[in-house]
C-alpha cells in the first residue's frame, strides 16, 4: 500500500505542474490529443508487461489494455476524420509523455514479482489520475456532442480498468 | 383469424426470421421443435452487453434454448462460462453470438476480458 501511495503521488507530481495550467481550459481537439496520448502510453506499458511478466493476471490485464485502448483509439480517429479535425498537442499531453518515459524506464529495469507489483500499482494510479481529469475537467467542458459522447464511453471503459487494476494489485500483493 | 398448426408454425418461424433480420435486441423468437412426443418451445434469450454489464444479469432458460449475446459497448467483450465449458469468443461492438443451452450447462459466466462482469443463467423458465 505504501508503494501504491507513492505511485499515485508520483503520477500526481508528474501532472501537478501541468494541472496548474488548468486542463479544463483545453479545447476539444487538445483534450482529444490528451486522450490519444494517454491511450498510447497505456498500450506501450501493456506491451512491456507482455514482454516481461509471466504472471497470468498481469498478462490478462495487459491484453485487455491493448484490446480496449486500441478500440477507443480507432473510434477516436474515426470521429476526428469524420469531423475533419486533427488532435492538437498541448502541455498536458507533454506532461503525460514525460511522466510515462520515467515510469517505462523504471518498469523496464524490473523483473518477476517486483515488476508485477510495480506495473499493477502504476496502472491503478494512472487510471485513477486520468479518470479524475477526464471526468472532472474534460467531460463537463467538451463542446462537440460527439466528442463528448466518445469521452463518456471512454471513461466508462477506463473506470472498468481502474476496478480491474485494483483486483490485479490485490492478486500480485506479496 | 384462424390459423392452422402449419400456419402457426410458419408464423412463428417467420416472426423469428424477421426478428433476426431486424437484429432486434429485445426479440424473443419462439421456434417450435416437435419431436413426436412433447413439443418444446425453444426460446432465444437476448443478453445485451452494455456499460460493462450483462443485461439482464440473470436469465432463466431451458435446455434447447439459445442465449444471444450482443455487444453494445465500445470495448470488446466475451461471455465465457466460469468453468470454461462455453464461450462466445471475442465480440467487437455490434457483434452477436448464439450459445445453445445444453444438458449440464454451466450457469455462471463472466467476460473473460473484464472479469468483474458477471452473469448467470438459471434453469426453470
Amino acid at each position: 500500500m505504501k508503494s501504491l501511495l507513492l505511485s499515485a503521488a508520483m503520477v500526481a507530481a508528474t501532472l501537478s505542474p501541468a494541472l496548474a495550467q488548468d486542463p479544463a481550459a483545453l479545447s476539444d481537439l487538445e483534450m482529444a490529443h490528451v486522450a490519444y496520448t494517454a491511450d498510447n502510453i497505456d498500450i506501450r506499458q501493456a506491451h512491456l508487461a507482455l514482454a516481461i511478466s509471466d504472471n497470468p493476471e498481469v498478462r490478462a490485464f495487459a491484453e485487455t489494455m491493448l484490446r480496449d485502448h486500441t478500440a477507443v483509439n480507432e473510434q477516436a480517429l474515426a470521429l476526428l476524420q469524420k469531423l475533419g479535425a486533427a488532435p492538437e498537442d498541448n502541455f498536458l499531453s507533454q506532461a503525460l509523455n514525460a511522466g510515462a518515459e520515467a515510469i517505462i524506464d523504471e518498469l523496464a529495469s524490473l523483473r518477476g514479482a517486483e515488476f508485477d507489483r510495480r506495473y499493477a500499482e502504476n496502472e491503478l494510479a494512472y487510471h485513477q489520475t486520468v479518470n479524475g481529469v477526464v471526468g472532472d475537467a474534460f467531460i463537463p467542458n467538451i463542446e462537440n456532442a460527439e466528442v463528448k459522447a466518445l469521452f463518456e464511453a471512454g471513461l466508462e471503459i477506463f473506470k472498468a480498468h481502474e476496478g480491474h487494476a485494483e483486483m490485479m494489485v490485490k492478486a500480485v500483493a506479496p | 383469424m384462424r390459423l392452422t398448426r402449419r400456419g402457426t408454425l410458419r408464423g412463428a418461424v417467420g416472426a423469428a426470421l424477421a426478428a433476426l433480420m431486424a437484429g432486434r435486441a429485445d426479440a424473443h423468437a419462439g421456434l417450435i421443435h416437435g419431436h413426436g412426443q412433447k413439443a418444446h418451445r425453444h426460446l432465444v434469450h437476448d443478453v445485451d452487453i452494455r456499460a460493462f454489464r450483462f443485461q439482464p444479469a440473470r436469465v432463466a432458460v431451458r435446455v434447447g434454448d439459445t442465449l444471444r449475446f450482443a455487444n453494445r459497448d465500445l470495448a470488446p467483450h466475451s461471455a465465457t462460462a466460469g468453468d470454461g465449458s462455453w464461450d462466445t469468443g471475442l465480440l467487437n461492438r455490434g457483434e452477436t453470438a448464439d450459445i445453445e443451452v445444453t444438458e449440464g450447462f454451466a450457469g455462471a459466466y463472466i467476460c473473460a476480458f473484464h472479469p468483474h462482469m458477471k452473469g448467470e443463467v438459471g434453469f426453470g423458465a
